[in-house]
């Protein structure tokens, strides 16, 4: 199966980039064809530009070479793994306006002849996230995790709901031990075995 | 009143543009002083470095280019954001200026050893956001409205103890025909003018 594990984070030795190595290493071991997006290292920008919201609704929304080839990718997955740190209980602008900018009409979805949206990525059936927190676990719940609903109910709603979501998470990552980090890295690796 | 409006949309001619615009007349007929933050027109970064990941918790003194940002944060008495809803939130140019903006140091201060962030932002006692949604009422709500809440309560916890915040919303707006969309720009100005 082809796997499309999209990572958002600045720092090569942050903890999610090691997430998202192992991930990428066991689903490899496993025979799955992995492509990596690093977003940050394929200078992905978070805005949408003028030109591409104007785009948007044509026939021809996918500006940039870049997204074009992650699109490419997108259409041909069985499953997607998003790995990112949780900021202001959502995602990293980065990886949100990636997700504004790619997942465009004719990829993402369709609109039908009466112009209501259609899950455009029915190949997708498995969606995995993978995040770090800053917060404890309890104050996310009160709070709101948002970056996971986004990808669990907004994004799936495009893929489909007969598509198995997975969530693997790390909270209060900053007081985390060593012994914490690892346990939440094995778990990364049994998620991606059992993908 | 001391109100900052954020206003993220990358083009003039939009619907969110004319809710910009009625909300500042709003704003003025209220007799507010206003200043606008428009992040496109600024050409404003949205992605957070690795230098900002690594700095993150360092004194904002060191980071000059967002400074006036940080300015306007602490000098205003109300926050009013005006963009449209995509995928669920705040369009990553917006979601941007609050990674890079509400640090600690303007935001909040990480005491050493807590994971437990300290509000900073007690100046601000009124939050509004002001938006427009592709899809309906309904769909929102099994997806959860991430970006209502990012508002309300992620931002709302590091303002004032008791900051009242207030939503003024377009559903369906590619759907909606000329006289709802002015509705809503009616109901935007109308918000802006009495905000207090």
């Amino acid at each position: 199966m082809d796997v499309v594990v999209v990572l958002a984070h600045p720092c090569t030795d942050s903890l999610n980039h090691a997430a998202a190595h192992r991930a990428e290493a066991v689903l490899r071991a496993r025979g799955h064809t992995v492509h990596l997006l690093d977003l940050y290292a394929d200078g992905v920008g978070a805005a949408m530009s003028p030109a591409e919201r104007t785009a948007y609704h044509g026939e021809a929304p996918l500006l940039d070479p870049v997204l074009q080839r992650h699109a490419a990718l997108l259409q041909r997955a069985g499953a997607l793994v998003f790995v990112y740190p949780t900021w202001w209980s959502s995602m990293p602008a980065i990886l949100k306006g990636w997700l504004e900018r790619v997942m465009v009409p004719g990829v993402a979805f369709v609109f039908n002849e009466q112009h209501k949206v259609r899950p455009g990525l029915t190949n997708v059936r498995r969606i995995v996230g993978i995040s770090t927190y800053g917060s404890p676990r309890l104050y996310v719940k009160a709070i709101n995790d948002n970056g996971r609903r986004t990808l669990m109910r907004a994004l799936r709603l495009n893929t489909g709901l007969r598509t198995r979501a997975r969530w693997v998470a790390l909270y209060a990552v900053d007081t985390a031990t060593p012994d914490e980090r690892e346990a939440f890295l094995s778990t990364v690796e049994k998620r991606m075995r059992a993908l | 009143m001391k109100v900052l409006v954020v206003y993220c949309h990358p083009n003039e001619g939009s619907l969110v543009a004319a809710a910009r615009d009625r909300v500042l007349a709003g704003l003025r007929a209220g007799g507010h002083d206003v200043r606008l933050t428009d992040l496109y027109a600024e050409g404003f970064r949205p992605e957070l470095s690795e230098w900002e990941r690594r700095h993150h918790l360092d004194p904002p003194d060191g980071k000059p280019d967002i400074a006036p940002h940080a300015d306007n944060l602490r000098w205003c008495e109300a926050l009013v954001f005006v963009y449209p809803t995509w995928w669920a939130g705040q369009p990553g140019m917006l979601k941007g200026w609050i990674d890079r903006v509400w640090v600690a140091g303007v935001a909040y201060e990480l005491p050493d050893g807590a994971n437990r962030i300290r509000p900073l932002l007690g100046n601000i006692r009124r939050i509004m956001a002001v938006t427009t949604h592709g899809s309906s009422k309904f769909v929102n709500a099994l997806e959860g409205e991430g970006g209502k809440r990012i508002v309300t309560r992620s931002l709302r916890v590091l303002c004032h103890r008791f900051a009242r915040t207030s939503w003024v919303a377009l559903y369906s707006v590619d759907r909606a025909d000329d006289a709802r969309r002015e509705r809503f720009l009616a109901r935007a100005e109308a918000a802006a003018r009495r905000l207090r």
